[in-house]
């Protein structure tokens, strides 16, 4: 069976792309001109400062704010064709539930808005998976902060996009309930081969769900580091305790502070 | 968590919600007893069981008339909302002509009932027509405003969901704004149902032959007490019963109400030119759309006045300065009633509301009596005033006031439930006083809804005083509107209700300047 054109995870290619916003005391650069490359199937995790532009890039990807310069390309499409044929998913960084909607209402939305047929079997099945069975009824204002935030995940996993944007999706979630998600989760979507850009504050979550960590200075953002990570899926429980993944934790990890100290330098 | 608690009104569970009505009934039937007893043989006031006494007696005549003006109500009441979804959608639609819809709509509901009355009796004839129009005029716009923020009451992350699956402006209306307007809608509705009543009764009081209204003028004429309180207290039971039930139906259709109803459609931040032009313009489209509506429907010049013949009635003719001088002292006598009881009932209102911030015992049992006579008519309260305070000053400026206080105290009891739990909090976490607590958490977020109020309560207290000026005082613009209306002066008429709808709008435009500056100076933050 030949998968059709958009069922294949796309190539990202950014090129020359700003963002300038208009802010009460003057111009606002939150993405200052940048070049990526996502290579397709990839999952990238994008670590850096509060405000750098972490989020603003994944808006700028998914169309949803257009560039001041520059150009996005998802799989040779721009990603308004993208999101036209609902190419793409993401998960806010506020979860953005619909309160007058239950959970699984919240969640087939999703599936209507794609125009995808909703499988109320496999839309329960997700919100099992993310820890949430038992609350389908329920409104967003019964949940709490990380139960949103769940949902929010299940919400963008649902449509089975080829390309997926998480911000920050893990951020208001537990520690114990965030383990299991980051062993349980990527499979959903690197086993579909699918494309991810995932933005996280943690860095051993960078090192463990990802490819590829790209490091971001504060703002105007510069790639600080670019790092492989070569570990294959799926990654065993074990692996964190490994030489080599707390190796690459601390490459990343000073990656940050170095941004850190060259932007001091620079303002000072 | 005790600081929300005990804030006044904080939710009421459903079964504690059925007793609390009940004291406070008991006890206001007793002290109107009472009182009728204390001032029997003085004509002013019958008591209940002389109202009682009455409605069996002339029951049939009663249910016919309560029925006649439910029925008008009811068309005027879904006529009027579908206009103002319309409206409202229509201003969503084109969003650079939202300005001058929503002027447009202004200017409309500051058309004053009592002129407008008699002009669509004399365009419709006889039959229930006017009274169908002023009651949809009555309460399109208080639906209107509320839908107005409703629609754009969702946050942006909600629209960008939309977007993210391809989906543009429908799909965000049916799935976003629609579901977000809704809790506003019902509460829109819900005031609109006694404003339906209020407006179906003044469409009765020109020439109609059946209906309350119709009632209320005979019995003020024959100056029957009894029979005046009889009409009041049915149209009150009316106009209140119209507003428990939208109120369950709203809260059966949408549980999740917004906290503030008529919160501003925030004065947005546009600059003055901007406005200026956008006002200019409302005035031209207004003009334009009276001069179109009388030519298309072809209507008859002797009524169906024209900007023009305004304009030389007032301007270019022989008796212009005639006109002028007698439009101008008919202005100046409304305005000296209208003004300090305008300002008394709003600040008695925020006054009260406040004070009872500080004993939230007394304002869980006072919030549901105040949203209960808020509902009640003017037209049903301007008699018993005139009846009690006589038809001079001091019973016009308490029409006017009682106009505006019942509004303003309700909007800001809400208003001061807004400050947000967490900074009560933090007050509670400093063991402040009330009094402290009042003064820097809860009157600042007090503000825009005592705002609200005062804007929408313009237009309301001109409806006020002209009714008080048309039924009982004789002096004034209502006066002169009933007047030239019954001289078949239609000239003047139409002179007055252009004057009096402009002066309403300017007043509103005024409050919405002042409620600006406020904003700006003690709650930036509710400023967009
Ligand atoms: N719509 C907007 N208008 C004006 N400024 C904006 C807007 N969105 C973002 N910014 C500014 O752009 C900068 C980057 O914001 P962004 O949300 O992308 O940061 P971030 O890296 O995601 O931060 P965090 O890790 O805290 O989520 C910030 O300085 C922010 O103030
Ligand atoms: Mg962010």
């Amino acid at each position: 069976m030949t998968l059709p054109d958009a069922e294949v995870a796309p190539e990202v290619v950014i090129e020359g792309v700003s963002k300038t916003f208009a802010g009460p005391v003057g111009p606002i650069e939150a993405v200052a001109p940048v070049s990526l490359r996502f290579a397709a199937g990839q999952t990238t995790a994008l670590v850096g400062p509060s405000g750098c532009g972490k989020s603003t890039l994944l808006r700028l990807v998914a169309g949803l704010e257009p560039p001041s310069t520059g150009t996005i390309s998802i799989g040779g499409q721009t990603p308004d064709a993208v999101r036209a044929r609902a190419g793409l998913s993401m998960a806010f960084q506020d979860p953005s539930l619909l309160p007058w909607r239950s959970l699984r209402g919240n969640i087939a939305l999703a599936l209507k808005l794609a125009r995808k047929r909703a499988d109320p079997a496999a839309v329960d099945r997700l919100i099992a998976l993310v820890g949430l069975a038992g609350f389908e009824g329920a409104r967003p204002a019964e949940l709490s902060g990380g139960m949103r935030q769940r949902a929010a995940i299940a919400r963008c996993l649902v449509t089975e996009p080829r390309l997926l944007l998480l911000d920050e999706p893990f951020g208001a979630v537990d520690e114990m309930t965030r383990a299991r998600l980051n062993r349980e989760l990527p499979a959903l979507w690197q086993a579909r081969g699918a494309t991810a850009l995932l933005v996280t504050h943690s860095v051993r979550e960078a090192v463990l769900l990802s490819d590829r960590v790209l490091v971001f200075s504060a703002r105007p953002a510069e790639v600080v580091a670019d790092i492989a990570v070569a570990f294959s899926h799926p990654r065993a429980p074990d692996l964190v305790r490994t030489n080599r993944f707390l190796d690459l934790c601390d490459q990343v990890s000073e990656a940050l502070s170095r941004g850190e100290t060259a932007r001091r330098l620079v303002a000072e | 968590m005790s600081t929300v608690a005990d804030l006044p009104g904080a939710r009421p569970t459903a079964l504690a919600r059925v007793p609390r009505w009940l004291p406070g009934v008991v006890r206001f039937l007793r002290l109107w007893e009472g009182a009728a007893w204390w001032l029997a043989g003085r004509f002013l006031l019958a008591g209940p069981l002389d109202v009682i006494a009455h409605a069996w007696a002339n029951a049939g005549l009663l249910t016919r008339a309560a029925a006649v003006t439910l029925e008008n109500a009811a068309w005027g009441f879904v006529i009027g909302n579908l206009a103002a979804v319309a409206l409202a959608l229509m201003a969503l639609a084109l969003p650079r002509g939202a300005g001058v819809v929503a002027g447009l709509a202004l200017v409309v509901f500051c058309l004053p009932l009592v002129a407008t009355a008699p002009i669509l009796r004399v365009l419709y004839g006889p039959g229930s027509g006017p009274q169908i129009t002023i009651a949809a005029l009555a309460v399109y716009y208080t639906t209107f405003i509320p839908l107005m923020v409703g629609l754009r009451a969702a946050p942006a992350s909600w629209f960008d969901l939309i977007r993210l699956y391809g989906r543009g402006g429908p799909s965000a209306l049916v799935q976003v704004r629609a579901m977000a307007a809704l809790p506003y809608l019902v509460a829109g509705l819900q005031i609109a149902a006694p404003a339906a009543i209020l407006g179906a009764m003044i469409g009765e009081f020109t020439g109609a032959d059946r209906g309350l209204g119709v009632l209320v003028i005979r019995a003020m004429r024959g100056l029957d007490v009894t029979a005046t309180w009889t009409l009041a207290t049915i149209s009150a039971a009316v106009a209140m019963a119209g507003y428990g039930a939208l109120g369950a139906l709203g809260r059966w259709l949408a549980p999740d109400r917004p906290e503030a109803l008529l919160t501003p459609p925030p004065a947005s931040a546009t600059r003055l030119a901007e406005r200026a032009a956008i006002g200019a313009l409302t005035v031209l489209v207004v003009l334009l759309l009276w001069w179109a509506a009388m030519e298309l429907a072809d209507l008859n010049r002797f009524f169906a006045k024209r900007p023009d013949d305004v304009w030389r009635f007032l301007v270019t003719a022989p008796q212009a300065a005639a006109a002028r001088a007698t439009l101008a002292a008919a202005m100046v006598e409304t305005l000296l009633w209208t003004i300090p009881g305008y300002v008394a009932g709003l600040v008695l209102g925020a006054a009260l509301a406040a004070v009872l911030t500080l004993y939230p015992a007394a304002a869980g049992s006072v919030m549901p009596i105040a949203v209960a006579l808020r509902s009640v008519p003017i037209v049903t309260t301007a008699p018993l005033i005139v009846l009690m305070l006589g038809r001079g000053a001091t019973g016009t400026i308490a029409i006017v006031a009682v106009m505006t206080f019942f509004p303003a105290l309700v909007a800001c009891l809400q208003g001061l439930r807004q400050a947000p739990g967490q900074v009560l909090d933090v007050f509670a976490a400093y063991a402040a006083r009330p009094v402290q607590r009042l003064l820097h958490a809860q009157l600042p977020a007090m503000l825009p809804a005592f705002f609200a109020a005062a804007r929408m309560s313009v237009p309301a207290a001109v409806l006020a005083v002209t009714v008080a000026e048309w039924l009982a005082t004789g002096r004034g613009m209502g006066h002169l509107m009933a007047l030239s209306a019954s001289t078949s002066n239609y000239n003047m008429l139409w002179s007055a209700t252009a004057t009096l709808a402009a002066v309403s709008a300017l007043g509103y435009a005024g409050v919405a300047l002042l409620e600006r500056r406020a904003l700006r100076r003690y709650a930036p933050e509710q400023l967009s």
